[in-house]
């Protein structure tokens, strides 16, 4: 009599695996669990990557979501984490290869989706900020919202994104893939995902912020740029959610950000 | 059963009336219309995060009784439950105040790796050692008892040691959870293994019993020529699923009943016809307990 755990390793082998069932009537009963998982699967990850189904057809996304599963099977119970790995996948997936940009899009998509679904969590009260003292202010690393990503990616997927949700084949036609990269911010605003483009100071700064950089490491990199303006932005917007004070390095030398 | 324990929540407990499993396409309907249903089930799982989902939630749960029905612990895994996942529904039960929680006799989680369906369970005293003990840790983490469903099976294990109804019967009364009879299943699992339905429905301890569900489901013939029925939620309740329905309210009294779609889901009409059509049934048991305490 095999013990529960090994049973259950025998069934998922059977199950997402090539292991063979002991018997035909067995296996036909174990093949309705196998079209479930599967269906199930390729469902979620058809409702996180509508656009990447649109541009591949549902037949070959079925067949390539489904080699995907049997290689990386969710390790979560909430469908909506599962498909992080499928960007990568796509990348590396021969008969996908001539899409140059699917892989993009698929980064985007996944983007969307963590947005769509991260938990909530409320803005930064700027008294908090306010009572600083003003030596402090270089030594601030700010939580941004779970909401808020930052993409840098090699093709305009945000706009193949639009165009194929939208069916718009004219957009589609004006896409110049060779117009090199787009700088993407992802975040929830209202309870709607929104996907905005930045140039690329902006998005360092952002990127950076994301990180957990302290700010005098922002103002190291970019000693020109109006950082009080891009920082006040963030915050009207809701994407900053609560800030620590960073010990710097002795030699940290003074900034110009400014409340 | 109002003086049910499992029906207990901090408020907003669910009452013993024909409820509806809400899911994703009638989200808009229901908040704008506010339709007469007496209370709504979710999926647990498919609210664990913030944002628009977790908005409607809220605002059902403002109008409505609200259960929660979980898909994702995998009571039946032989390893350790998912501490991270648990604390997630821990997180959305105290957040939701529910009136009914409950989760399945099945598995879904081996090696880390989540198989995105109930597994059956083979009916052994292993298997009924680690179900009580799973149990006992997430009612502790909920800080509440839970109602168990039992499954619809396809697959049954020669090692089997234990009727199904006396395995969650030994469940209930070891882990003191309660149980959520799901008739489709019954009828479902009973007609795949030449079980007799009744024989089941009259085995489980009346007094445990929290909620019941009611659901559609499909015949298909396999390979080898023979017929299962496929619990697949898409489709009315059948008749002879009506029919052991009625047994069941006489057996247990008026009892919490959901119709439950997940697969094809009709327009809202034909769900809240298939819940009249329940709480007609409820209504006469209620009449006729009325007439035999009288």
């Amino acid at each position: 009599m095999p013990a529960l755990l090994e049973l259950q390793q025998a069934l998922h082998a059977q199950i997402l695996g090539d292991a063979p069932p002991a018997d035909a009537a067995s296996a036909s009963r174990l093949a309705i669990h196998r079209n479930t998982v599967l269906a199930t699967l390729v469902n979620a990850l058809r409702l996180s990557f509508p656009a990447v189904q649109r541009v591949v057809g549902a037949e070959f996304f079925e067949g390539g979501t489904r080699e995907f599963i049997r290689r990386h099977p969710p390790t979560s119970p909430c469908l909506n984490d599962y498909g992080a790995g499928l960007p990568a996948f796509l990348a590396a997936f021969e008969p996908a290869s001539t899409l140059v940009y699917l892989a993009d899009v698929a980064r985007l998509e996944w983007a969307v989706n963590c947005a769509l679904h991260a938990d909530d969590a409320p803005r930064l009260d700027l008294a908090q900020l306010a009572a600083l003292e003003q030596a402090a202010v270089s030594r601030l690393r700010f939580a941004m919202h779970p909401a808020v990503s930052v993409l840098r990616l090699e093709y305009p997927a945000d706009a193949i994104w639009r165009a194929v949700l939208e069916q718009d084949d004219a957009a589609m036609a004006a896409i110049d893939l060779a117009a090199g990269p787009v700088y993407l911010l992802v975040e929830r605003d209202a309870d709607a995902v929104q996907v905005r483009r930045l140039n690329a100071a902006r998005w360092q700064f952002a990127a950076r912020l994301c990180a957990g950089d302290p700010l005098y490491t922002m103002v190291q990199q970019a000693p020109d740029a109006d950082l009080s303006a891009w920082l006040a932005e963030h915050l009207a917007c809701g994407r900053i959610t609560g800030f620590q004070l960073h010990q710097p390095p002795a030699h940290a030398p003074p900034t110009g950000v400014t409340r | 059963m109002s003086g049910n324990p499992a029906n207990e929540g901090a408020h907003g407990p669910i009452p013993a009336a024909a409820g509806i499993g809400l899911r994703f396409p009638h989200h808009g309907h229901v908040l704008q219309q506010r339709p007469q249903v007496a209370w709504f089930e979710v999926h647990a799982e498919n609210y664990l995060g913030g944002g628009a989902a977790r908005r409607v939630l809220e605002r059902v749960r403002a109008d409505y009784p609200l259960s929660l029905h979980g898909v994702g612990l995998s009571l039946g895994s032989a390893g350790e439950l998912d501490a991270q996942h648990l604390r997630r529904i821990a997180e959305l039960v105290r957040g939701t105040e529910p009136g009914l929680v409950s989760e399945h006799l099945s598995w879904s989680v081996v090696g880390g790796e989540y198989l995105a369906d109930l597994l059956p369970l083979p009916m052994t005293e292993e298997a009924l050692e680690v179900v009580c003990r799973h149990v006992e840790q997430t009612q502790a983490a909920l800080r509440r008892r839970i109602l168990i469903e039992n499954p619809s099976t396809y697959l049954q294990f020669s090692h089997s040691t234990i009727p199904e109804w006396e395995f969650i019967t030994a469940l209930a009364q070891r882990s003191g959870c309660g149980i959520l009879c799901d008739v489709n299943n019954i009828f479902v699992s009973a007609s795949n293994h030449g079980w007799d339905a009744h024989t089941y429905l009259d085995a489980l301890p009346a007094g445990a019993v929290g909620e019941i569900h009611l659901a559609g489901h499909a015949l298909r013939t396999l390979a080898d020529g023979s017929v299962v029925r496929i619990d697949d939620h898409g489709s009315p309740v059948a008749a002879e699923v009506w029919s052991l329905y009625a047994q069941a309210l006489r057996r247990f009294g008026p009892t919490p009943t959901l119709i439950e779609w997940d697969n094809d889901i009709p327009a809202f009409d034909l769900l809240l016809a298939e819940a009249a059509q329940a709480a007609a049934l409820l209504r006469s048991q209620a009449a006729a307990s009325h007439a035999c305490a009288a």
